[in-house]
């Protein structure tokens, strides 16, 4: 019966690789975007400014306090109540986007107050502007801090990204579900899901662990 | 070239500048010291407004610092400041430390900020450590990058804000030999610190602060030999026996 089932497997296989390739353009769209915004907000974040500050903050918080699957039926199914009419894809992107930009706020937010104050002070005392004190005296001494936390989030949204196929978007999660009725063996299907995921994610995870050993270690050439 | 005219400066609730009265002339050099708390630091720190001053006018360089409109840039960039903790940027070299803001501010070639950057580090002394970080760096050698960086910008005004006191004690001298050669060359100077005997044998007047306030200034063979206020030879007490 397994050998079988594996045959049927292999047959659809195609159908699994354009869930793949729509997994990986849900995530990879999301954690770009995601992650311009979450730089963004996390320097705000990080600045002297209390409204902007506490606006993003109080965001980030109901963001963090609420399940990624709530926040996805909000934007696609109470959203047009408003008017909003959105299809599943951009509503995945915008949900996931939103979501990754909250996390990487306060990642970056994070490794920008790490920075010793005394940095600011003797980039502001030689008349460096905000920008570049940014540009040239925190931020390369905060990627540090924010690079490995970064790329160990990526792994974390890529696997959250499973939770669109709720919305019906054809995701690998999805195309396991709907494999899963042609070929009653989950273990198997699953278990396939899983590697992809597993295969994407993996990468990752050894990068994230290469970050943190090779910038730990102090300023030397 | 540093005027303060009645200036008051709040923490909050906490007063730590009283109305304080300084003229500071071109190439003079002024030591301040006085217990820890007394606002010394605070005093120097709102000469390039580290810290904002509340009350009363400061003009440096015939600029308004209290003015909210002033172009801070251009006046911080005519006043080197120097930490007590170096604060030099961890992820530079000397020579990059130092040529920073001649390049972004003076919009200086690199080609020569490099060249200004060796020629200051060679005068402090470390011509031979243009390319290491300053972790590879001693105590001594890092403040002298960090007043070489101060240097580089050619400003009008330095201020040292306890240059020596994170230092360990036989790197003192390489720091106050670099700052009596500053003087020598007619730099405008407000150093504060505890080190008495760069005050007497290098300062052109020295003040002492307490709880806020400017208790006494006075030349130093004045200062040292019949301080005015009983507050100051209680200091000085505790501060030459030692």
């Amino acid at each position: 019966m397994w050998g079988f089932y594996i045959e049927q497997l292999i047959h659809s296989l195609p159908f699994f690789l354009k869930g793949l390739w729509m997994t990986i353009a849900v995530s990879g769209l999301s954690l770009v975007l995601g992650t311009v915004i979450g730089f963004i907000w996390g320097i705000i974040r990080a600045s002297r400014s209390r409204v902007a500050k506490s606006v993003i903050g109080a965001w980030v918080d109901i963001i963090r306090g609420t399940p990624f699957l709530v926040q996805i039926f909000i934007i696609f199914f109470i959203m047009p109540e408003f008017g909003i009419q959105l299809e599943a894809f951009p509503a995945a992107v915008i949900a996931l986007t939103n979501l990754a930009a909250c996390f990487i706020c306060e990642i970056v937010s994070a490794g920008i107050q790490a920075v010793p104050w005394g940095q600011k002070e003797a980039a502001t005392s030689t008349g460096l502007n905000w920008f570049q004190q940014l540009r040239y005296v925190i931020m390369p001494q905060s990627m540090r801090m924010i690079l490995p936390p970064l790329v160990g989030q990526y792994v974390l949204l890529i696997k959250d990204s499973s939770v669109v196929s709720a919305i019906g978007v054809m995701d690998v999660t999805r195309v396991g579900w709907l494999t899963v009725q042609r070929i009653p063996q989950g273990l198997l299907v699953f278990g396939l899901v899983a590697i992809l995921y597993f295969v994407i994610c993996y990468p990752l995870i050894q990068l994230s662990s290469i970050l943190e050993k090779r910038l730990s270690s102090g300023y030397t050439p | 070239m540093i005027e303060f005219k009645d200036v008051h400066k709040w923490f909050d609730e906490l007063h730590v500048l009283k109305g304080i009265n300084l003229k500071v002339d071109p190439a003079e050099v002024l030591v301040v010291c006085g217990p820890s708390g007394s606002g010394k630091s605070t005093l120097i720190r709102c000469i390039n407004r580290l810290e904002p001053i509340q009350k009363g006018e400061l003009i440096v360089d015939d600029m308004k610092v209290h003015d909210s409109k002033t172009n801070m840039t251009k006046l911080r960039a005519e006043i080197g400041f120097v930490f007590q903790q170096f604060n030099l940027y961890p992820h530079m070299t000397a020579l990059q430390n130092v040529t920073l803001a001649p390049m972004k501010v003076r919009k200086t070639a690199k080609k020569d900020a490099e060249d200004m950057g060796r020629y200051v580090l060679e005068k402090v002394g470390l011509g031979d450590k243009l390319h290491q970080f300053p972790a590879q760096l001693s105590g001594g050698q890092q403040q002298r990058v960090a007043i070489a960086r101060g240097l580089c910008m050619r400003p009008k005004i330095m201020l040292f804000d306890e240059p020596t006191s994170a230092l360990d004690p036989e790197m003192i001298n390489e720091v106050l030999e670099v700052m009596r050669n500053l003087a020598r060359e007619g730099m405008t100077m407000i150093v504060v610190t505890h080190e008495m005997g760069f005050a007497r044998e290098v300062s052109h007047r020295v003040a002492i602060m307490d709880f806020g306030e400017l208790i006494e200034i006075a030349p130093p063979d004045e200062f040292f030999a019949h301080p005015k206020s009983e507050r100051t030879k209680q200091f000085l007490s505790k501060i030459l026996t030692h």
